[in-house]
Formats: C-alpha cells, sequence, structure tokens
C-alpha cells in the first residue's frame, strides 16, 4: 500500500467527517482483526428527494486499489442491483469511474457518491450495464418504476 | 493498343535506354480501346501513367512542418495563440475546414467545448512555484517549499502529483488530444503546459503520439504499413469514395509498395473492394461448404456425409446402415428389379437434385480455376525472391567469367525485378477477373491477362540457364525484360481506364 494513497484516504476520511452530505454515511471497513482497513469503505446514497428512489439508502462498497489516486476506485451496490447502469455483478458503470473516461485524481470520495446519486434517477441510457433493467427502462416504463419503489423499499432508510 | 504504339515510338527517341527497335511490334494488336496518347505533351518521366496516382512520401519532420503550418494558418485566420490555434485543431481532430465553419457561428461556445479559456491567457507561463499555505488536495502533502502547478482554471496540485498524472495519462494511455485539468474541470492542458510538466522523454512520447493522430485523422495520410517504417504518404487526389475507380498504388521511401486505400501490399488491378472479397473467401470455409455438396450426399436416414468414392449406386451407410440409391436418394428396398440402374433418375426430383449439384459443381470449378491460378503467382512470387538471390550470386559470377563489368550484367537484376513485379499483378488479375461478370470487356482483360502470362512465363524460363549461356543470351533476356514490362503496362493503364469510365461490370454488389 502506498503512501500517496494512504495519506490521501486518511484525508478523504478526515474531510468526510468534518462535513458530508446529509443522509449520506462512508466508513471504512473493518479487518478482521478488528482495525480499520482504509482500502474498502461502506457507504449508503440516500434516493433523492421527489424521485422514485427516495426512502431508500442504497449500500456501496468501495474498494481503492494501490494505485488511487491516479486510478479510481471501484464502487459496487449489491448483486443484481436494479438499474440500468450497474452491472449484474453490482459494479456501477459511471464515466468519472472511468480510467480512461473522466477519473480525475482530484476527485473527492463525496464527488464520487454525488455523482452516483444523480445517476439513480438520471440512467444514461447510452452505456446500459445489465439487460433486465435497461429493457424495461427504454420499453416498459411501469414495471421499471414499479422494481424501482420495491428496490427502494428493500433498502429503506432506517 | 495505340497507347503501346506511341510508347513505342518514343523508344527510337534520344532518350531511350536500350533503343531496342526489333521487338516493338509484337504487342501493338491488341484490343485497342480508342483512347490515343497525344493528349499530353509533358516528358515521359514526368508524365503518370493511367495506373498511377501523386503522391507524397512525408518523413516526421515533414509531418511537424505540416502540422506547424496547419496551426498558423488557424492562429492567423482567428487570431487566436498558436498553442490555442492547436488545441482547437487537436480538437477538431485535426480538420480544419470543420473548425472554421463552427467557430464562425460561435466562438465562445467551441472554444468553451474545446476546453479554452481565453481571457488574459496568452501570456500565462505554466510556472512550477511554491504557494504559501498550499495544501494539494491529490496528494495532501502540505510541505513548506512544494512545488505546485496549475492550468489556466487556477485547480493547483502539487507538480509531483500533476506530473504523475500527465505522464499516465500519455504514457500508460497513449493519450495526446484530450488531455485536461487533473480537476474534474475540461480546460486542456496545451503543448506548452505538457512540455512544462513532464519529463523531456515523456514530452517526446506526447510528440509521437501527436503526429500519429495528425496522420490517422487525415484522410490524405496514411503510414506506411512496412514494419519499423516512419515514412508516411500524403495522396491528396485519393478519398474513400473513389477507391471503386482507382487503384491507387504507392511506393514508400522504404521501398515497400502499398495501396493507399487499404493499406495492403500493391494488388492493381484489383480494386480494393474485390481484393477484401477475395481475401476473405480465400481464408474462410465456405468453398469447403461448396466441396462438400459437390462430392457429398447426406444419409437419408441418419444425416451422415457420404463421399461415394467408387462402386455402384447401392449404398450402405456405414453408420446406421440404411440402404439407398446414390443417384436418387430413394429406399434401395423400392427399387425392385430395377438393381444398379436407377429408373426414377429422370423423375422431376431427380433432375432438380442433379441440377442443383452440376450447379454447384461447376462454381467450386470456377473459383478454384482462378484460385489456382493466383496461389500460383503467388508463390511463384515468394520464390522469385530466391531468384533474386541467386540472380545476383550469377551476377558476380557472370563479372569473373565473361569479364563483363558490373553495369553490364545490371541486366538481370532488372529482369528479376520486372518478374516479381508482374507476378504480382498476375495474381490480382485473376482475383479481379474471378469477379468480372462474362462480356466483351471480360475478354478483352483476359486476352491481355494471357499476354502477361506468357511474357512472364518466357523470361522466367531464360533464369534457368547455365551461367555460360547466360552472357550470350543477354539481348534476349533484355528483349524479354522490356516486353513483360509493357504488357504489364498495357494491362494495367486498359483496366484503369476502365474504372474510371466505369466499364467493368461485376457479379457482386460493390459498396
Amino acid at each position: 500500500m502506498s503512501s500517496l494513497c494512504l495519506n490521501r484516504l486518511q484525508e478523504e476520511r478526515k474531510q468526510w467527517r468534518k462535513d458530508h452530505p446529509f443522509g449520506f454515511y462512508a466508513k471504512p471497513s473493518k479487518a478482521g482483526d478488528g482495525s480499520l482497513d482504509l482500502m474498502n469503505w461502506s457507504v449508503g446514497i440516500p434516493g433523492k428527494k421527489g424521485t422514485l428512489w427516495e426512502g431508500g439508502t442504497y449500500p456501496l462498497t468501495i474498494a481503492f486499489p494501490d494505485e488511487y489516486p491516479t486510478k479510481p476506485p471501484k464502487c459496487k451496490f449489491p448483486p443484481n442491483f436494479w438499474h440500468p447502469n450497474v452491472y449484474p455483478s453490482g459494479t456501477v458503470c459511471l464515466s468519472i469511474l472511468n480510467e480512461e473516461e473522466a477519473w480525475k485524481p482530484a476527485i473527492t470520495i463525496k464527488q464520487i457518491l454525488l455523482g452516483i446519486q444523480d445517476l439513480l434517477n438520471d440512467p444514461n441510457p447510452d452505456s446500459p450495464a445489465q439487460a433486465d433493467a435497461f429493457n424495461a427502462f427504454k420499453r416498459d416504463r411501469a414495471l421499471y418504476e414499479r422494481r424501482v419503489k420495491s428496490q427502494s423499499k428493500e433498502y429503506a432508510t432506517q | 493498343m495505340s497507347d503501346a504504339s506511341d510508347d513505342y515510338d518514343d523508344d527510337y527517341g534520344p532518350g531511350s535506354d536500350d533503343g531496342f527497335g526489333y521487338e516493338s511490334y509484337e504487342g501493338s494488336d491488341y484490343g485497342d480501346d480508342g483512347n490515343d496518347g497525344f493528349d499530353d505533351v509533358k516528358p515521359e518521366s514526368m508524365k503518370l501513367k493511367p495506373y498511377e496516382v501523386a503522391y507524397e512520401v512525408l518523413s516526421v519532420g515533414d509531418i511537424q512542418r505540416q502540422q506547424d503550418k496547419l496551426i498558423e494558418q488557424v492562429a492567423s485566420i482567428l487570431g487566436l495563440s498558436n498553442q490555442n490555434a492547436m488545441s482547437l485543431l487537436l480538437f477538431f481532430k485535426w480538420n480544419n475546414d470543420r473548425l472554421l465553419e463552427q467557430y464562425t457561428e460561435d466562438p465562445e461556445g467551441v472554444l468553451k467545448k474545446a476546453g479554452i479559456s481565453i481571457d488574459d491567457n496568452e501570456e500565462f507561463l505554466y510556472e512550477l512555484k511554491p504557494v504559501p499555505g498550499f495544501f494539494c488536495d491529490i496528494c495532501c502533502e502540505d510541505r513548506k517549499g512544494l512545488l505546485t502547478f496549475a492550468l489556466e482554471c487556477g485547480h493547483r496540485y502539487c507538480a509531483d502529483c500533476y506530473r504523475q498524472y500527465t505522464t499516465q495519462k500519455i504514457v500508460d494511455e497513449g493519450e495526446s488530444r484530450n488531455l485536461t485539468c487533473a480537476a474534474d474541470c475540461p480546460v486542456v492542458m496545451n503543448d506548452k503546459s505538457i512540455q512544462k510538466i513532464v519529463e523531456p522523454a515523456v514530452y517526446e512520447r506526447y510528440k509521437t503520439l501527436l503526429h500519429r493522430t495528425f496522420v490517422l485523422d487525415n484522410e490524405h495520410l496514411i503510414w506506411c504499413p512496412a514494419p519499423n517504417c516512419e515514412y508516411a504518404v500524403k495522396c491528396d487526389d485519393v478519398s474513400a469514395k473513389d477507391l471503386t475507380s482507382v487503384v491507387p498504388t504507392v511506393t514508400c521511401k522504404c521501398n515497400h509498395k502499398f495501396c493507399f486505400g487499404c493499406g495492403l501490399p500493391d494488388h492493381q488491378p484489383s480494386i480494393c473492394a474485390l481484393v477484401s472479397k477475395w481475401i476473405k473467401k480465400c481464408e474462410d470455409d465456405s468453398e469447403t461448404a461448396n466441396w462438400i455438396s459437390a462430392h457429398t450426399k447426406e444419409c437419408p436416414k441418419c444425416r451422415a456425409t457420404i463421399e461415394k468414392n467408387g462402386g455402384c449406386n447401392h449404398m450402405t451407410c456405414r453408420k446406421c446402415k440404411y440402404e439407398f440409391c446414390w443417384i436418387c436418394i430413394g429406399n434401395w428396398s423400392e427399387h425392385g428389379t430395377s438393381w444398379y440402374n436407377c429408373s426414377r433418375y429422370d423423375e422431376k426430383s431427380g433432375v432438380d437434385a442433379r441440377d442443383s449439384q452440376a450447379k454447384s459443381r461447376a462454381s467450386l470449378e470456377r473459383y478454384l480455376h482462378y484460385y489456382n491460378r493466383y496461389a500460383n503467382h503467388e508463390q511463384s512470387a515468394k520464390l522469385d525472391k530466391d531468384i533474386f538471390v541467386r540472380t545476383e550470386k550469377k551476377m558476380t559470377q557472370l563479372q569473373s567469367t565473361s569479364g563483363m563489368s558490373w553495369i553490364e550484367v545490371q541486366y538481370l537484376a532488372q529482369a528479376s525485378a520486372a518478374l516479381q513485379e508482374c507476378r504480382q499483378t498476375l495474381k490480382w488479375t485473376y482475383a479481379f477477373a474471378f469477379y468480372l461478370e462474362r462480356n466483351n470487356d471480360t475478354h478483352i482483360f483476359e486476352d491481355n491477362q494471357q499476354d502477361l502470362e506468357l511474357a512472364v512465363e518466357n523470361l522466367s524460363s531464360l533464369f534457368g540457364k547455365p551461367i555460360q549461356e547466360l552472357a550470350e543470351i543477354k539481348v534476349q533476356v533484355m528483349d524479354r525484360t522490356a516486353y513483360c514490362n509493357r504488357r504489364r503496362e498495357n494491362l494495367l493503364s486498359d483496366t484503369a481506364k476502365g474504372l474510371a469510365e466505369g466499364r467493368w461490370k461485376y457479379q457482386v454488389q460493390i459498396k
């Protein structure tokens, strides 16, 4: 684990504890021996008010590579998460999380989480990552919205 | 062919280097296409033959100069700095027409989209400097005296982080066009800022990548496909839509001869579309399927594929033991008394089946006819390389045995080169002819092809002679070499004219 990566993650954590957007949580996970694992975080993203996603807080894991922040972290929802831009494995497909697209080393965890929150209610039809949600989104909007609703109940905010 | 006779006339002139007049009339009575050759008064060496295109070979230095010229041109038209003009050109993938058009419509919008901030940055220095109280948001360093770097947008990070970010984009991702600020911000890094921040070696890499995109983005430029060759070829008169009417063949300074349109080795006289069809046809197994349908039948019961390799029409499937008649595919037991003489042979279904088999066989034979000749010349062209090596040896031997000078034995090298070139052309005439409709023009084409073939084989046969005789037949070799070259020119000229006139009709659709 490089010191650049570690320094940055410690700072990210400090900044997050100082101030973070309402309804979100983000914390490094616990390793087997009870110590903090800065390379893997568990976070929660609330659905935006006034959208179908409201009422849920969606769990996400963030895995930082050793090359962070040169390379972007990998963000994963639980498997089979219902969203056109989320792979069946749960991996989020978003330009700012792609090294060869829009990832920049200065992008913060806060920016990433806000970006994913935006993506929830505003899917990108140009880069589908799963067939089910994408097809429903394109062809059967009622089914799509029903599934979003039920998912928001499954992950209802505590 | 009147063109040919014109060329022959020229041979008598003072500029002719061999001055053989006596063999000139042999080839002049084939396929006159009515075109006279009197329309051009330029000297022979300047004049392009009908099958040649104008082109220019560019070195890396030339490419750099062309880039600079384009940048300066855009900068002076739009009143921008060279740096900004270059960034704009990169954004528009070096398409200055589109750039000028869109820029004149909406200058601010275009600059914004391209990530260029134009406030007072004419003198922006991209300095690496320490800033009091600075904290780098990437590595979280806040050491005193830490060097920092920022673009016009003011997103400032420490120089190490910026350098690593830029280097990674250039070296790992091969990016040269779309380098932007290290923050989530669209401001572009121009040439000057990149030079300031990265190591010299990385900057060199960046320049190489830029040259590459400059060539790749330009419709009229192509890299020479030969391994390790660094030249590019520029051909202003040819664009993608012309490739059905010309075969733009170019020769790089490294001597590699290739097609400007598709990058494959010289394939005159066949056009690119037919070449790719032909190569695909030869590669995929569609012909295997044809063979199967021509030579085999399926067992009507278990569908096993059976090749009949002798014997009578009473077939017994080795797999399922079903007995049937090879001719009508009917159950053998129903044949009654007509043993070994299928009475149902002339029934409608039998006739249809035979027709389709015959058609399939004919199409296969047709393909094989062309393919065998194509492959033969390909093989011979490879053997020609060996011949060339042997020729060189023979040339030295000849020098010592016959007392001829170096310049006097050059005729062998010329003959060998002519053979190679003619075989390459012949090879592709077969691919071309395969797709041609059967009509009078095609007959003329095949006559030309036959003449060239004959000329090549005649020349080729002389190469087998022992050393002692080679000196004696020098005149004959030179004679036949000149004749081969002329036949090739005739064939290519006629085909090229036909392409330009749209005279050739194909059996397949050309998109």
